[in-house]
């Protein structure tokens, strides 16, 4: 009976009988903490802090040219996110911090409609000690600063409201950002896994399966909600609800994500790839040639995809290869965790 | 996987059984003191299984199924139990627990599913099943004699997609319209979900008149009231799930009585609040009716609350729980997961321990006791 997570301890004591996959796991989950989860929140706390002082800069000096610069600082931290957003696990559950990061999809407008009261309202209150952890998700993040940065309804180099506004949205922003990377860079994945009854508890693994739960329903999440569903391939077209579509980062914050895909796959040592190898060689080989498949499909559409006036069926057209190659991705990583001895989850991805 | 219209076409050879299982004190003499549990299970996406197993977890006897299956129904005097296939449901099939033999396969009336739930009525005279009439979409409660199987009542259950309900008492069903309106030529795909309105409703068994309903207020609209239980002193527990936005912050839990307009939703620490992801899994009271019970497959966990003061007492953590059934001992639960564990948890005098694991196969949804 546990009511608080119960923090694991960091390593398995010499005294303690080893459990008998203890360090199997070692590898893949080691290596994907420090070279995908560690470095991309590294990166992405330093991208937000270039976006704060951007943003810092056009305050100070409202121009075209100072807002470019913040725009080009939000398009660089919003895409160094891509990298990362695939695990919502560990600190970033922390303050609701991986839904603030990016409000989306925001199909009422909510976002607006709040940064707009606040720009109204008296800026003193952002200041107060306790605001930003109360403050809704929906302005605390990219979602936030993108608005304030491309929506025609804020003119950050017109408005000191609005420009003030942008400020302290990236100043908190930064905070998480950089609490985020920090507790990383101090803890573990094994930090986060809840203890649960019964012997043979293996906390390396059951970290690794929760990270391979998320990666399969990111894997979902980017072929329905990013690709398939703001250009209509199933139902009406909405491009508004492509992600990050203001500032034209729909086709790239995909491509991210793929690349990141990789990088999973092929991190630490031994990693996911090699341990699948021993296992089932063509399974392994074919899901690797999937992830580059996806890659190059993901590359080889035209950069204004999201944007340029195509007709629905030609984008569906343009969008079905790398569509069909990312569901097949899917099945073979999902075939791949099973096989490997992970549950990918019954209840808890199909239950009613 | 069967088709509806496959399935449809099945005649039902077996209606119309004579149904001479024994009674459970009859197999209870037989089987000095053991306690059964049923649950479906599954293997992989396409082998279903209905299965009992013991108090130590062993499994006792199995079958295996068309589809995957929900709920099981266990019948209150015979040694009969059944299982309800899952939304959109065609088939329940009930098994001597004397011979494990499949005995009675039922099926709906045209144009309606089952939900994956149905009940005995306490005589055991009558099986109340919920169901969709999908060309309306409007949820129907149905009466059938047992063991005939022939429809003797049907209600509107004054709803949209009524997934479970419970005896209040011999004459008052309570009934969580969910307020899915889905279609069986779309699978499980909602299609009501801007106006959706879920409610909970007290419907006298009698001639189908409303007692009472309760709902959430408009904005919760798409918090869906889906499972409930109902302890020994008429108070109902309801658990949600909720199809808005993963980061909106609802009520999960609540409590709902037939002289009670509101619904009072139950407390939960936020942290642990986020962890249900918006979703509850099984409701169910302990032996004493004092300690709910609500389970979350997806945030790994089964949470638990003092109905009397209506205190959070904490969490016990497993991963992919769903199944959850009172023992016989006061506030102590049997779990069930979907990685194959069983395990009894006790939150009062936080004790849990796992009495088996079966890593080959997936526990389902729902468990319960079969009391002989």
């Amino acid at each position: 009976m546990k009511y608080l997570p119960k923090l694991i301890a960091l390593a398995i004591s010499a005294s303690t009988p080893l459990l008998a996959s203890a360090g199997q796991w070692e590898g893949p989950l080691n290596g994907i903490v420090a070279n995908v989860v560690k470095q991309g929140y590294e990166s992405y706390s330093e991208s937000s802090k270039t976006l704060q002082q951007r943003t810092d800069a056009l305050c100070a000096s409202p121009s075209k040219t100072t807002l470019h610069d913040a725009q080009e600082a939000f398009q660089t931290n919003a895409l160094d996110w891509q990298q990362v957003q695939w695990l919502n696990f560990g600190p970033v559950t922390y303050f609701m911090r991986y839904y603030a990061f990016e409000y989306w999809p925001d199909k009422k407008g909510v976002t607006q409609r709040q940064l707009r009261a606040l720009a109204q309202g008296d800026p003193a209150v952002m200041d107060a000690p306790k605001f930003w952890t109360s403050a809704s998700i929906a302005v605390r993040g990219l979602t936030a600063i993108e608005s304030l940065l491309y929506h025609p309804d804020f003119e950050p180099t017109q408005s000191v409201e609005h420009c003030r506004l942008l400020g302290k949205v990236t100043a908190h922003h930064l905070e998480s950002a950089n609490a985020v990377a920090k507790q990383w860079q101090d803890g573990k994945a094994q930090d986060w896994v809840f203890d649960e009854e019964g012997t043979g508890f293996d906390p390396e693994k059951v970290a690794l399966e929760l990270f391979l739960q998320q990666w399969i329903e990111h894997m979902s999440a980017v072929k329905d909600a990013k690709l398939e569903t703001p250009i209509g391939y199933n139902s009406r077209e909405n491009l508004k609800l492509a992600e990050f579509y203001r500032s034209d980062l729909s086709l790239r914050a995909i491509q991210k994500n793929l690349q990141s895909y990789r990088e999973i796959y092929h991190a630490g040592s031994p990693s996911l790839y090699e341990i699948a190898k021993q296992t089932n060689p063509a399974l392994a080989e074919q899901f690797e040639e999937q992830l580059t498949q996806n890659i190059k499909l993901a590359l080889q559409l035209p950069s204004d995809f999201f944007h340029a006036d195509y007709t629905q069926e030609a984008r569906v057209a343009l969008a079905k290869p790398l569509v069909k190659s990312i569901s097949n991705s899917q099945s073979y990583l999902a075939s791949m965790v099973t096989q490997l001895g992970f549950q990918i989850g019954f209840n808890s991805r199909d239950g009613d | 996987m069967l088709s509806r219209r496959s399935f449809l076409t099945m005649s039902s050879a077996l209606s119309g059984a004579i149904i001479t299982a024994p009674s459970w004190a009859t197999l209870a003499q037989q089987n000095a003191g053991k306690k059964l549990y049923a649950s479906a299970y599954s293997l992989n996406k396409q082998e279903h299984f209905f299965g009992l197993f013991d108090e130590k977890g062993e499994m006792i006897w199995d079958t295996k199924l068309l589809d995957r299956a929900h709920a099981p129904v266990v019948h209150p005097n015979q040694s009969i139990v059944g299982i309800v296939a899952r939304r959109p449901g065609f088939f329940m099939d009930f098994f001597d627990v004397s011979t494990h033999q499949n005995i009675m396969r039922i099926e709906p009336t045209q144009d309606h599913h089952f939900y994956g739930h149905a009940l005995f009525t306490t005589d055991g005279k009558r099986l109340i099943t919920q169901e969709n009439h999908y060309p309306s979409g409007q949820g129907k409660i149905f009466v059938r004699e047992w063991p005939s199987g022939q429809v003797v009542q049907s209600f509107s259950s004054n709803g949209i997609g009524p997934h479970e309900s419970v005896l209040l008492n011999d004459q008052v069903l309570v009934i969580t319209n969910g307020g899915l309106m889905t279609h069986p030529d779309e699978d499980r795909k909602i299609l009501n979900l801007d106006t959706m309105k879920p409610n909970v409703t007290y419907l006298n068994l009698k001639d189908g008149s409303v007692l009472n309903q309760s709902g959430n207020n408009d904005e919760l609209h798409q918090l869906s009231i889906r499972h409930l239980d109902v302890n020994q002193h008429g108070t109902v527990a309801l658990g949600f799930q909720y199809q808005g936005a993963m980061w909106d912050q609802v009520p999960l839990v609540a409590l709902s009585r037939i002289d009670q307009e509101e619904l009072e939703y139950l407390p939960i620490p936020e942290e642990v609040r986020v962890r249900f992801k918006q979703y509850c899994g099984s409701v169910c009271f302990d032996n004493s009716g004092e300690i709910l019970a609500i389970s979350t497959p997806r945030g790994g966990l089964v949470a638990y609350w003092h109905v009397g003061s209506k205190t959070f007492l904490g969490v016990e953590n497993c991963r992919d729980v769903c199944g959850l059934v009172a023992t016989d001992n006061a506030h102590e639960f049997l779990l069930t997961s979907g990685i194959g564990s069983q395990l009894t948890s006790n939150p009062v005098q936080k004790v849990s321990k796992v009495i088996k694991k079966h890593p080959d196969l997936h526990w389902d949804n729902h468990l319960r006791q079969i009391n002989t």
